[in-house]
């Protein structure tokens, strides 16, 4: 007994020693599966090129796991954000390294949209350097069914509605939409809204609302989400109809385009979605079995905004390895075997359309460089407690069949409560 | 009266099997899904399967492929082996020690110091992350097994003491005379007497203490913080899937794969539980 006793003491000093006596870079992240993948490609070339060893940590719960460890004083060197929201929170606090001296600003300049800048700007710093994007105002379709249903590509919104009445004429479904996520779930939803909110009521008040200038309550938004519940709560518009809509997981839900018949015909969805009909359909061709519309504009004044998400890296600790893994991860080459591997478009405008899987992505990079009313999703820009919180959980229970005022309502409440800002802060 | 014996026990057994059954559909379920492919996952129901249960194009062993052949799940199982069978040791070891003195030796604040540790149970997990890694960043400890240990340790401790307290309590006092009188210290008191004869309790013990330490994901992702030369199975397998949910049913077959050492764990020290060690040992 005493000797075991003994044999462990040895053992626990042994093991404390050690470990972590290498120079290592560490990034924090919500990636798994094929986009840890990619990633890990990047961190790889990286390694073989400097030397320096790169450790990913995933995790699905960022924000709750970031404060613990900025709490602690042992903060990862890098952090992958997906929103904009907790970029400002952590600029704010001061976590972040402001990044001018560290990249290469002419560079810079040079080989990005200038939208890239100013979305990762708090009060003059750059906080944020972005290294991939998905375009999300995009509806996909399958092509062959279109064609032999006689079916064309809707140009604004009156003929997706003549176009979907056609449909539902014919035995047919037009809409499948999905806004399961987990503890995610919702979100799928909000890109609709704020897709349609960009172009009933334009750039201007887009931004408004998502400043919290404008309530929930206001007859834009109100108009916004009753122009997509017509849609998704319809059985004989939307597969399945509102319980197939909050059940039906965001990356299953383009598999009834390539039944056979096909259950339903259109698909709102941002290009990352491509991954995922790779995935379950390995045998389908880009450009010939699934392709891509715009999302019809509505009212002709707003015309066609584009509504993406970007991820985006911040620096956190004032390590050089650190530093030189951002410089790095800024240049077309680290980018090019991110967005190769994901089928997510790049933002340096020297990445080798080759790069890309399909013509499809190469053309949606096209879309993005071009981008002159280009608005950051929404629900990534607003406190997490509404963008990632009452947003979701309100648009559920609006599909689940809840009263929309009272929904509308709810959010503003929570709203209320978050918002630091905002004209419409009580 | 025979007559309504049966029919008890017949409505006894009914019920038990009724709840059997409510109880092992979603297991059966994650069971049936984990062999099926993702497309099928993705379109249909489990169910489904029972309208041609033998049609065996409906089954696969992708899934459990791509869990197993996934990079690093080698050193995940053996992180996970490390963390846990220290994780298990230590706190029974240290608990027995504790319980025993707590329960058979007379001294001054004993009721307190026990009451101390009981009242432990109800602080959440979650309050102590902050401080403890703070701790630990001053020790160098964050990121190392010893400090995952040692974390274990604590948070199962104040159970375990509990348990073996109570066990220890209700051990005989003639025993313990008995072998007083014939001369036996404390330590062999300990060794010879109270460990044997609590071997059930200790082996339900280590079960409860592994079974938590091996399908830990918070603990491990707090202190070890997630890097692939540390993360346990818990780790790996949740990296499995997409940021968005993407892949979720890997996790069905993952389920399975990080079932099968707590299964073997319990399966082997069942016999621990049904033996009634302490039945007799009074006698003569």
């Amino acid at each position: 007994m005493k000797r075991c006793v003994a044999l462990l003491l040895v053992f626990l000093l042994i093991s404390g020693i050690g470990v972590f006596a290498k120079d290592t870079v560490t990034v924090m992240g919500v990636w798994g599966g094929v986009e840890l993948e990619a990633f890990e490609k990047v961190m790889e070339t990286f390694e073989a090129a400097t030397g320096i060893e790169v450790e990913f940590e995933g995790t699905r719960d960022l924000p709750t796991l970031l404060t613990t460890r900025i709490e602690a004083g042992n903060p990862p060197d890098i952090i992958v954000l997906t929103g904009l929201g907790l970029m400002n929170d952590l600029a704010r606090d001061g976590v972040l390294v402001e990044l001018s001296n560290v990249l290469d600003m002419d560079k810079f300049a040079e080989e990005y949209n200038p939208i890239w800048r100013e979305l990762a700007t708090y009060k003059d710093g750059l906080y944020g350097l972005y290294i991939s994007a998905d375009v999300k105002s995009l509806v996909w379709y399958n092509p062959k069914a279109f064609e032999a249903n006689g079916y064309e590509i809707p140009k604004n919104w009156g003929e997706l509605e003549a176009h979907s009445k056609k449909m539902i004429a014919d035995g047919n479904i037009p809409w499948s939409v999905g806004m399961e996520s987990g503890a995610a779930s919702g979100w799928p939803g909000t890109d609709w809204i704020e897709d349609i909110m960009l172009r009933t009521a334009g750039p201007e008040v887009y931004d408004q609302w998502v400043n919290h200038d404008i309530p929930w309550t206001d007859a834009r938004v109100k108009r916004a989400f009753e122009i997509f519940g017509n849609i998704v709560k319809d059985e004989a518009y939307t597969w399945g109809g509102p319980i197939a809509v909050n059940a039906t997981n965001f990356n299953d839900a383009i598999a009834p385009l390539f039944m056979d018949p096909p259950q339903a015909f259109m698909h709102r969805q941002a290009s990352f979605i491509t991954s995922a009909i790779r995935e379950a359909n390995p045998g389908l061709v880009a450009g010939e079995d699934y392709d891509f519309f715009p999302f019809p504009p509505i009212e002709e004044k707003y015309g066609t905004p584009v509504l993406g998400a970007a991820d985006m890296v911040s620096l956190l600790t004032e390590k050089q390895a650190a530093k030189q893994f951002m410089r790095f991860l800024a240049t077309p080459g680290a980018q090019s075997i991110w967005v190769g591997e994901l089928g997510k478009i790049g933002v340096n405008k020297r990445i080798n359309p080759n790069v890309y899987p399909d013509e499809l992505t190469a053309k949606m990079a096209a879309v993005l460089q071009d981008a002159i009313v280009f608005r950051f999703d929404g629900s990534d820009s607003m406190p997490g407690a509404v963008g990632s919180g009452a947003f979701w959980t309100g648009i559920v229970d609006y599909v689940n069949g809840e009263d929309l005022d009272s929904v509308l309502e709810y959010i503003e409440a929570v709203a209320d409560e978050t918002y630091t800002g905002g004209a419409a802060t009580d | 009266m025979a007559a309504r014996k049966t029919f008890a026990r017949f409505f006894l057994h009914f019920v038990i099997i009724i709840s059997l059954i409510i109880w092992i559909v979603p297991t059966l379920g994650l069971l049936i899904t984990s062999f099926r492919p993702a497309e099928d996952v993705n379109s249909t129901g489990w169910w489904t399967v029972f309208s041609s249960p033998l049609d065996f194009t409906n089954y696969t062993l992708d899934n459990y492929l791509q869990v197993i052949r996934a990079g690093g799940m080698n050193t995940a199982f053996k992180n996970s082996f490390i963390i846990t069978i220290f994780g298990t040791l230590l706190p029974v070891l240290i608990a027995a020690f504790a319980a025993f003195g707590l329960s058979r030796l007379n001294f001054k604040g004993r009721s307190f110091i026990y009451a101390l540790i009981v009242s432990l149970l109800v602080v959440p997990l979650q309050l102590t992350f902050i401080p403890i890694l703070k701790l630990y960043n001053i020790l160098n400890l964050s990121g190392t097994f010893t400090g995952l240990w040692l974390d274990h340790t604590a948070y199962g401790l104040p159970l375990a003491v509990y348990m073996l307290h109570n066990f220890f309590q209700s051990l005989p006092d003639d025993l313990f005379e008995a072998a007083f009188i014939d001369g036996a210290s404390i330590w062999i008191a300990f060794v010879r007497l109270a460990l044997p004869l609590s071997m059930p309790a200790l082996a339900s013990l280590f079960i409860f203490q592994f079974l938590w330490v091996w399908n830990d994901l918070l603990v491990a992702l707090i202190y070890l913080g997630g890097s692939g030369q540390v993360a346990p199975l818990t780790m790996r397998l949740t990296n499995l899937v997409g940021s968005h949910g993407q892949d979720w049913h890997l996790l069905t077959s993952a389920a399975f794969v990080s079932m099968i050492v707590p299964l073997i764990i319990f399966f082997s020290l069942q016999r621990y539980f049904v033996k009634g060690i302490l039945a007799g040992s009074v006698k003569g």
